[in-house]
């Protein structure tokens, strides 16, 4: 393992402003809101990752986990803190969006290319990779508004798994289509993973965590309660999850 | 802070122009006449302002301009080619306003999904507007041309050449302005409707459809600060006044300033509400 951290969080915050309604929206372009309600969706939030290191993420809905993936791709930014995250991130969160519908798959390989700074040639390397998995065909040269919505997932999977990222963002609850489909995408999952790239997986099962990741990190409304090896992370995460049952019969 | 935008656009010029196309490609796709429409609702307003002032009111038939700076007595021009040649950077400009505010919110997929160049989304949706409007100065050329060979006048003027001056400040300028009203207006649709409101109403404080030099007093300055006129007056400057852009110095270094102000704010607006965007849209 590497020495040198690939993705570093410190004291990283994040507070969404709640707006009343539209005018105080509208004010708050002119002038700083007063006493806003919010919701810190991040609260110091510290944690370096190592290159080849599968992290897993657990927690509740609303504990933060896809506010940190969005800065981890680059999506959302902190209010506080420090992020650095050295390297290429492929997420498989949202797959359908972010096209060019009226460019085809091919140009659409090409604008996500250039976004994430790859030069010409490379992505004519990858290419013919790219169309192979999606299984396109003739597709390829049409334009996205005309695919399938399985077709646009096919793409979106097809061109974030093989550019070959150093970082790679899985969301557990991604939907890829047909059965087939996700027999060969969980595969090629496995195969990046022992490949050695750095992998964030963000799920609620905590079977398909511990297949995968030997190291978890604990997210409770925004703050990171226990981040260490899998099996005690699950353990804190359901004791609190049973102490809170219990209080509920109470 | 002053160079986040011109990062952004770092090797992403062929993007950019890719897009742009595509911009085109998806207003005017599925029509049969396809990008004749880019001239046809154009065309239509001219001929209903011409209509309405020239042959419904019958209160303007000719137009009488007075150039400061210059020396020889006022010209005299029918009332349809002074209109014409001012109302073509006209649609440029309200179209450049009014789109480019709401641009941000319509190409949201770019900015809440993924991570995207977000300040390129307002230079190729420019750039697409900027394309029409090329092909309607190329009408607008062919116009000028008949105009002047059937005075009795030779068809080209070297001061035709100044459209090369004005045309890239006039897409700069408006881009530079998105900068501020595209954040603002994704932040808040009030802002995006009070654009929208207003621009309406800009026309006729413009001098597109009269001479924005006829004025004295407080108005002369308050024509003056009204960029729109800048760009009105440099377009008929190039073709029909055959006045250089140097000549009417006042009104040259009022719209420089503006330029700059405009693109210092434009540049603190989208710094300062760039990665809020993400949350609001």
């Amino acid at each position: 393992m590497d020495n040198k951290p690939i993705i570093t969080f410190k004291d990283v915050s994040k507070t969404y402003i709640l707006y009343k309604n539209d005018q105080a929206r509208f004010k708050a372009l002119f002038f700083k809101p007063r006493n806003p309600k919010t919701n810190k969706a991040l609260n110091k939030v510290s944690f370096e990752i190592y290159r080849g290191e599968s992290v897993g993420i657990v927690g509740d809905n609303g504990a933060g986990k896809s506010t940190l993936l969005k800065m981890i791709t680059g999506v959302a930014f902190p209010d506080e803190g420090d992020i650095i995250v050295d390297g290429k991130v492929a997420a498989l969160l949202e797959l359908t969006a972010g096209f060019s519908l009226e460019m085809t798959g091919r140009e659409n390989i090409y604008l996500k290319g250039y976004i994430l700074g790859l030069e010409d040639e490379y992505i004519k390397e990858i290419e013919e990779k790219i169309i192979e998995f999606a299984e396109l065909g003739d597709y390829i040269d049409q334009p996205v508004r005309t695919y399938s919505s399985g077709m646009k997932m096919r793409l979106g999977f097809a061109i974030n798994v093989n550019i070959e990222p150093d970082v790679l963002v899985v969301d557990e609850a991604l939907a890829v289509g047909d059965a087939s489909f996700k027999k060969k995408c969980k595969e090629k999952i496995k195969d990046i993973i022992s490949a050695g790239t750095t992998v964030l997986y963000v799920s609620h099962s905590a079977d398909s965590v511990k297949e995968i990741c030997p190291r978890s990190i604990y997210l409770r409304k925004g703050t990171v309660i226990f981040d260490g090896p899998t099996e005690e992370t699950l353990k804190v995460y359901h004791d609190y999850k049973e102490s809170q049952k219990k209080a509920k019969k109470k | 802070m002053f160079t986040s935008i011109l990062k952004e656009h770092k090797g992403f010029g062929k993007q950019i122009f890719l897009l742009a196309k595509n911009e085109l490609v998806k207003t005017y796709k599925g029509a049969v006449i396809g990008p004749l429409w880019a001239a046809v609702k154009p065309a239509f307003t001219v001929f209903v302002y011409w209509f309405a002032f020239s042959v419904g009111i019958k209160a303007l038939k000719a137009v009488k301009v007075h150039l400061n700076g210059m020396e020889h007595a006022a010209f005299s021009f029918d009332f349809f080619t002074f209109m014409f040649v001012g109302i073509i950077p006209w649609f440029f400009i309200q179209d450049s306003i009014v789109q480019g505010a709401k641009t941000l919110r319509t190409n949201r997929q770019f900015i809440t999904k993924v991570k995207f160049p977000v300040s390129t989304i307002l230079t190729y949706t420019g750039l697409s507007r900027l394309f029409v409007h090329l092909f309607l100065c190329v009408i607008l050329y062919g116009y000028i041309i008949f105009y002047r060979v059937s005075n009795g006048n030779p068809p080209f003027d070297w001061y035709d050449l100044q459209f090369f001056f004005y045309c890239p400040l006039l897409f700069f300028f408006f881009l530079a302005l998105s900068w501020s009203t595209a954040p603002m207006a994704a932040f808040s649709k009030d802002f995006e409707s009070l654009i929208v409101s207003v621009m309406s109403g800009v026309f006729w404080l413009s001098g597109i459809m009269y001479d924005s030099y006829s004025f004295t007093g407080p108005l002369k300055w308050a024509m003056l600060i009204n960029p729109i006129n800048f760009f009105a007056n440099g377009y008929r400057n190039t073709f029909l006044y055959h006045r250089g852009f140097w000549v009417y110095k006042t009104e040259l270094v009022v719209f420089l300033a503006e330029l700059v102000v405009v693109t210092l704010l434009g540049i603190f607006n989208y710094n300062r509400l760039r990665k809020k965007l993400p949350d609001v849209l």
